[in-house]
């Protein structure tokens, strides 16, 4: 039971996870809470839904549009509703971030209707018994492929020329430009990238939930940065243990509290984290 | 149709008071707060239930509310308002959440489907079902704080705010305590919030949960980006536009969220000073010249 419910907590952990590394760089490299993010998730999860009930196409492809549609979101919304109010107080932009989150919940809604789709595909999937626990397959599946994703984004962010420009232009931006490094296509590369995994982490929760509708992002992606607080916003190691712990705290909240507080779990933690060790757990960037 | 336009001006009222008090917050901390509607639905489920439950009179659960409110901004206001700028929006956004899962959880709170059969006020023996009434008891309220925003603002605890928020490492050399007083104004404004929930429960007689959520944070700081961050009568103003329009134009309540996302970015972008807040507005909300669009 107590294992069942680490391994359930784990698996929306690493969805988690995902989405708080989006807020983590974006937070590295801007110092703005894009409060949108839970919308890229949303936005990821209809775009390979509605592909997949209107044509016969492969799930991996599928997979890969959802990815590239929250992506051209993300880069899109950095464009109108981010880049005109750069320089200004971060409260500007973060309440711009509020306007932009409810305006794309609204027109998912408007465009979409309110109703949860179910996933166009049919998965089978087994139930294994490893030592003893029940794990399904879809759950492994979903772990899986969250791993993958982080391993490719702390490997590009290492080890490559992009990655490390990235990694420099949130240190300090004057000095990345005086190394030659274009900020501005940095920082949307950074949106790119974040708004991608996003939506990656949207689709793989509409396959687990068999749930796509409008708000689908909003308690998630808040969920999300409670995750990137935890483990130190700006921190992209943090992010995933971040999002791990507040996975697996939830589900035992839920389990052995109370069902009907699932939801505060997350952010009574992040108000604890907040007041107690506000650079997170494992330090993050602060101010 | 004067039953009407008095329930217009009621409502509208009630938001006046909270757009003030949140643009205390912001045009006068420099914080936001993304859970202000907490605050309102505290001060309306205190001041319901005490006197559902215990027969209090009305005014004892008006001042109730009022001070329960502030107690929780005071609670909420000490560890946080001494650390980072954007750390208060975040707390709030989260307090806002919590508080509305309990509200949809306890057995007091009556659950999702909220407290019913709130008694109007009982003052001076007259009769606050007649809506003339009601405005007159909350036009009162509201002009006590419209004069009490007003005083503070123009005294010399609103000259220590303003060079708080225009520049706080100056202020603090020059000796103002200014976490004390972010934390008196954030106490002071979730009070306030406590009022106009208090009023709003007496009047509307049934509160649920769904009043006191998310959207209605946001519907709040719309109207106060609207009238103008920092601005007195821009957030009477823009209360006004934002409780009256969306009447106005009910056919189109489709789009109402799309209007209030779309205008929130927009006022940012083209006119962050608001309808009103010309020359009122701190300089931090305003981009430097010259730096537009990078």
């Amino acid at each position: 039971m107590l294992l069942q419910q680490i391994l359930n907590g784990l698996t929306a952990g690493s969805v988690y996870a995902l989405v708080a590394l989006g807020y983590t760089m974006i937070y590295g490299i801007l110092g703005l809470i894009n409060f949108a993010q839970g919308e890229l998730y949303m936005a990821g999860a209809f775009a390979a839904v509605l592909l997949l009930s209107a044509y016969e196409v492969n799930f991996f492809l599928a997979f890969l549009f959802g990815m590239g549609v929250a992506a051209l979101v993300g880069v899109t919304l950095e464009r109108v509703a981010f880049r005109p109010l750069r320089g200004a107080h971060p409260l500007v932009p973060l309440i711009s971030a509020i306007g932009a989150s409810i305006l794309m919940q609204s027109l998912a809604l408007l465009l979409f209707g309110p109703t949860d789709r179910a996933f166009p595909v049919q998965f089978e999937f087994a139930t294994v018994d490893v030592a003893g626990i029940p794990i399904s397959t879809l759950q492994g599946a979903i772990f899986g492929s969250a791993v993958f994703f982080m391993t490719l984004l702390v490997l590009f962010v290492k080890y490559t020329r992009f990655g490390k420009a990235i990694m420099a232009t949130a240190q300090d931006q004057d000095t990345a430009r005086l190394m030659g490094i274009n900020v501005d296509r940095m920082i949307s590369l950074t949106f790119l990238i974040g708004s991608a995994l996003s939506g990656a982490a949207g689709i793989m929760m509409a396959i687990y939930y068999n749930a796509t509708y409008p708000r689908m992002g909003l308690l998630p992606g808040l969920k999300a940065f409670s995750a990137a607080i935890l483990g130190g916003v700006g921190n992209i190691p943090g992010a995933i243990v971040g999002g791990l712990i507040l996975g697996v705290a939830e589900n035992l909240g839920a389990a052995y509290l109370s069902s009907g507080y699932k939801d505060a779990v997350a952010f009574a933690i992040l108000i604890v984290v907040l007041l107690l060790r506000p650079r997170g757990l494992l330090g993050g960037r602060g101010h | 149709m004067t039953e009407y336009f008095l329930h217009l001006a009621i409502i509208s009222s009630f938001y006046i008071i909270l757009a003030l008090s949140l643009n205390l917050i912001i045009g006068y901390c420099g914080q936001v707060s993304l859970g202000h509607a907490a605050f309102y639905g505290i001060g309306a489920y205190t001041s319901a239930l005490i006197t559902i439950h215990w027969g209090a009179p009305f005014l004892l659960g008006l001042v109730l509310a009022v001070l329960v409110a502030a107690l929780f901004g005071l609670g909420l206001g000490i560890p946080t308002l001494r650390i980072r700028d954007d750390y208060l929006a975040i707390v709030t956004l989260g307090f806002g959440i919590i508080v509305d899962l309990v509200l949809l959880n306890l057995e007091v709170t009556g659950g999702p489907d909220g407290l019913t059969r709130i008694p109007p006020p009982d003052l001076f023996g007259l009769n606050f079902r007649f809506k003339g009434n009601y405005l007159t008891l909350v036009m009162f309220c509201v002009l006590a704080v419209l004069l009490l925003v007003y005083r503070l603002v123009h005294s010399r605890h609103g000259r220590a705010l303003k060079a708080i928020r225009d520049h706080e490492v100056t202020a603090r050399v020059m000796g103002i305590n200014t976490a004390a007083y972010k934390i008196a104004i954030f106490t002071l404004s979730a009070g306030m919030a406590g009022l106009a929930g208090s009023l709003y429960a007496h009047y509307i007689t049934f509160i649920n949960p769904e009043s006191f959520g998310l959207h209605t944070s946001i519907l709040i700081l719309t109207m106060v980006v609207l009238g103008g961050m920092g601005s007195i009568l821009g957030s009477v103003v823009g209360a006004g536009i934002l409780t009256i329009l969306p009447e106005m134009l009910r056919r189109f309540a489709d789009y109402q969220d799309l209007a209030y996302g779309g205008l929130l970015i927009a006022m940012l972008i083209w006119r962050p000073q608001g309808l009103l807040g010309v020359g009122k507005v701190s300089q931090k909300f305003i981009l430097p010249k010259g730096k537009k669009g990078t």
